[in-house]
């Protein structure tokens, strides 16, 4: 139990500018899982890629087996058994789960692919995991979290001894995350060395065994983690103690800003009705699929509304389209930037501009690029974006700094009402910080903030009031002095009892 | 300090999206000229570059509007089409004795109905842009048959001498007008592409429709914009292919849609959108000129012409790709 099956030693790594690892040792024993923690941009991913042969190193030892391994590359890695589970899923949404677990291995009969067999096989993986999946299911139809165990299927379907997971869970539902660990530890028993990277501490405590704390590109401390605690992991990790996680400011509640009023639109939006004041932040909690984000969409107007009416400033507004709530001065910050929040092929400054054009542009739609690179450079330095200059791509920068600039680009205009879907999503504890502080920094400015989130501490931490969703409803509401986790959760899994028990699990 | 500051500028020129591609092309067009000008040395005299110069003008014209079009990330394949639609209907008109300008005015609206149908057939109805547009390519082929009940116009005769000289043969400042046609039209469209909102627009659409969407940005007036766009282009150059030859062709245009494409690939616009810059463009339609008039000077057939230029485009994509990943790898090393 107690050899150690990779050990990296003196690995350096650097990109034109940036020394991504400097000297760093790494070592993982069998049957244990390590937790590589850091912020963002502190070389995790730099370090993973190199152990999992995407990059090459420039200098040190890698050592798998007590083997050392010279010229690693995918192919090699993959040999080793060495498997990486990517943080976005590298899975061909309309194959199979079968044809998914063996792409690329496919199992031949008579000349032809063997369906059956493949099925079968894969179907003796999943129960392995005790997975419940049929194998013939189209992957895009299923669940981000059920894609990834399908995932972590294929990746042992490899023989995978060393597994690599990337924030396996922050796309998961509490329920999920507790399936994945039960696997995780299952794995474990089996003797794999398993590298574990995440954002969310709390987590860690269920299944990690060691973590190991990058920083800057330097390794800082490997400890037990029994022998730890999270604040000592957390100063580890910035270089600097964080005193509150959550800082709360307290405003007087002034009027009423937001009345939304039987919002109905789809399944997941069923006769929704809250109202928002200034100088508070309203959480909404659920579960994954519990609605949050269509009834955001639906007030922003992305999706279409069957019914209801939106009241901003006591009076009833038409919002049919995003470009009718900003003008109005209701904001959204999405939920997956990927997909929705950012240009990747854009620069930053033009990132930033897209929302604000109408204040940047002078008569006739002329963009003044003077205001416009003033913008931009505002943003960031407000938000200590941090970037070479505006003009990258966005595509080029962490997770956390393109996170920070779909949150930059919406605080540019006055607005009345901001909306934020998981604004802290994959990004690390410093930068969370930053964005709860920009939207306590809203509220005192007596701008209404809505915040959708499903990390519940957070939500807790942030909100003076909390929204509960469960189905497309609202279940519960509550004042954040009486709310818990416990009874949010009571509130987020009551499910309406009327409903076919088949059409939930859709 | 000096130094750095004019590092910097060069910097900044070279930082602007798609300029990379357009620095190897021209240098690839430089060479072209060379080589075309050792063969014969008359490929470099005043009257074929005026020559030259009125060659690529129509290929430059629709490879605007197509450029327009890829950066949203959508394809107009009803550019040929509609450029014989626009040469037919004017023709026809002129020869049955309406006013050429009055004519003009008509060829533009029909256009112009041709742009927003793909607009809308596009964004609204959400049909795949190749399929839309493949449609109204072969409805508008069909509308320049048949208004001249399936034949070539004859002569558009004296009266429209002025409507001949304005969009080719006459000369403003010792320059012929379809050069300044094109120079105007292509400051007016750069602008609008590079400087304005609906442009910053094109470009959002084309990197990420639902983070454009979600920025407030109309997707569905944007894209009839960038059609209608395209079709001013196509009917420019049908209004041009008519007064040049003087009559009204039935397949007039012919396969342009393509040479559209090519002329905004070569000069580095994405056809997954949200990429290049309309000066790339300028560079694709002159390689596409310099290309046709040199092999024809040094005496290349047809055949041979059409291979080359094929290979050329496909060459200068690759060469952009191969020069990308390197960079990466490089970066990845």
């Amino acid at each position: 139990m107690d050899k150690y099956i990779v050990e990296l030693e003196h690995v350096s790594k650097s990109f034109p500018g940036v020394l991504a690892l400097n000297d760093v040792d790494f070592r993982l024993k069998s049957g244990e899982v390590l937790a590589l923690l850091g912020e963002n941009g502190a070389g995790k991913s730099t370090l993973v890629k190199i152990l999992s042969g995407v990059y090459t190193k420039d200098s040190g030892t890698i050592k798998i087996y007590d083997q050392v391994v010279d010229n690693m590359n995918t192919k090699k890695a993959e040999e080793l058994g060495i498997a990486i589970i990517h943080q976005e899923l590298n899975l061909c949404a309309h194959l199979t789960v079968a044809q998914n677990i063996f792409l690329g291995r496919e199992i031949i009969g008579y000349g032809m692919l063997s369906a059956r067999k493949m099925n079968a096989e894969a179907k003796k993986i999943l129960t392995s995991l005790n997975i419940d999946i049929d194998p013939e299911m189209i992957v895009g139809d299923m669940s981000v979290s059920k894609q990834q165990m399908v995932e972590i299927a294929k990746a042992l379907s490899t023989n995978a001894k060393i597994l690599i997971m990337d924030e396996p869970t922050s796309a998961l539902t509490a329920k999920e995350i507790e399936d994945l660990f039960l696997i995780i530890n299952k794995l474990k028993k089996e003797g794999c060395g398993i590298v574990y990277i995440s954002h969310r501490l709390e987590e860690l405590e269920h299944i990690v065994d060691r973590v190991t704390i990058l920083r800057d590109g330097q390794y800082i401390n490997s400890m037990n983690f029994k022998d730890t605690s999270l604040p000592e992991i957390i100063s580890n990790m910035v270089g600097r103690d964080i005193k509150e996680k959550f800082p709360r400011v307290t405003c007087k509640r002034g009027k009423k800003i937001l009345e939304v009023r039987k919002l109905n639109a789809g399944r997941m939006v069923r006769n929704i009705n809250f109202d928002l004041y200034e100088g508070e932040i309203v959480g909404i909690a659920g579960l994954m699929g519990a609605g949050r984000t269509e009834t955001t969409r639906a007030i922003f107007g992305v999706d279409p509304k069957a019914s209801g009416e939106i009241i901003l400033d006591g009076k009833a507004i038409k919002i049919e389209k995003p470009m009718d709530a900003i003008s109005q001065g209701i904001v959204l910050v999405p939920e997956d930037r990927k997909k929705d929040g950012l240009c990747t092929k854009l620069s930053i400054r033009e990132n930033i501009a897209l929302p604000n054009l109408d204040i940047i542009c002078k008569k006739a739609g002329i963009i003044n690029s003077k205001i416009e690179k003033e913008m931009a450079n505002n943003t960031v330095s407000d938000l200590k974006i941090k970037l070479p200059n505006v003009e990258v791509n966005a595509g080029s920068l962490s997770g956390g700094n393109q996170q920070k600039v779909v949150v930059g680009k919406w605080l540019r205009r006055k607005s009345r009402v901001v909306i934020f879907d998981e604004p802290t999503r994959g990004i690390d504890v410093a930068a969370k910080v930053e964005i709860y502080n920009l939207m306590n920094n809203l509220k005192q400015q007596g701008i209404g903030v809505l915040f959708v989130s499903s990390e519940l501490p957070e939500i807790l931490g942030i909100s003076d009031r909390i929204i509960v969703m469960c189905d497309g409803k609202i279940t519960g509401e509550l004042n954040v002095e009486e709310a818990t986790q416990d009874i949010i959760l009571q509130y987020a899994t009551s499910f309406d009892k009327k409903i076919d028990d088949n059409i939930l699990h859709k | 300090m000096d130094k750095i500051g004019k590092q910097n500028r060069i910097k900044r020129i070279l930082a602007v999206r798609g300029m990379g591609q357009v620095i190897t092309v021209t240098i690839g067009l430089i060479i072209l000229c060379i080589v075309f000008s050792i063969v014969n040395p008359i490929f470099f005299s005043g009257k074929n570059i005026a020559n030259l110069l009125r060659q690529i003008a129509p290929i430059l014209i629709i490879g605007i509007g197509q450029s327009y079009v890829l950066i949203t990330g959508n394809i107009d394949l009803s550019i040929g089409s509609v450029i014989g639609m626009s040469c037919m209907i004017s023709a026809t008109m002129m020869t049955k004795g309406v006013n050429p300008w009055a004519a003009v005015f008509v060829t533009f609206i029909c256009c112009l109905a041709a742009g927003v149908l793909n607009g809308e057939l596009v964004s609204r109805c959400k049909l795949p842009p190749f399929i839309a547009t493949l449609g109204t390519m072969t409805i508008a082929r069909g509308i320049a048959q048949i208004v001249n009940n399936n034949y070539n116009t004859g002569s558009i005769g004296e009266a429209a001498k002025g409507f001949r000289n304005f969009f080719y043969y006459g000369k403003t400042a010792g320059i012929y007008n379809a050069i300044w046609i094109t120079i105007v039209l292509w400051i007016v469209f750069n602008f609008l592409l590079s400087k304005t909102r609906t442009g910053r627009h094109i470009y959002a659409i084309g990197s990420n429709v639902d983070a454009a969407r979600l920025s407030g940005v109309n997707v569905h007036s944007t894209t009839i914009k960038v059609y209608v766009v395209s079709a001013i282009c196509a009917c420019t150059v049908g209004l041009m292919t008519c007064a040049t030859t003087g009559m009204g062709t039935m397949d007039a245009g012919n396969g342009y849609e393509m040479y559209a494409v090519a002329a905004s690939v070569i000069g580095g616009v994405s056809t997954l959108g949200g990429q290049g810059i309309l000066l790339g463009t300028v560079v694709g339609a002159s390689i596409w000129g310099v290309l046709q008039n040199g092999l024809q000077f040094a005496g290349a057939p047809v055949a041979i012409r059409n291979i080359t230029i094929g290979i050329i485009v496909v060459v200068s994509v690759l060469l952009d790709v191969v020069v990308r990943t390197g960079k990466h790898r490089k970066k990845a090393n």
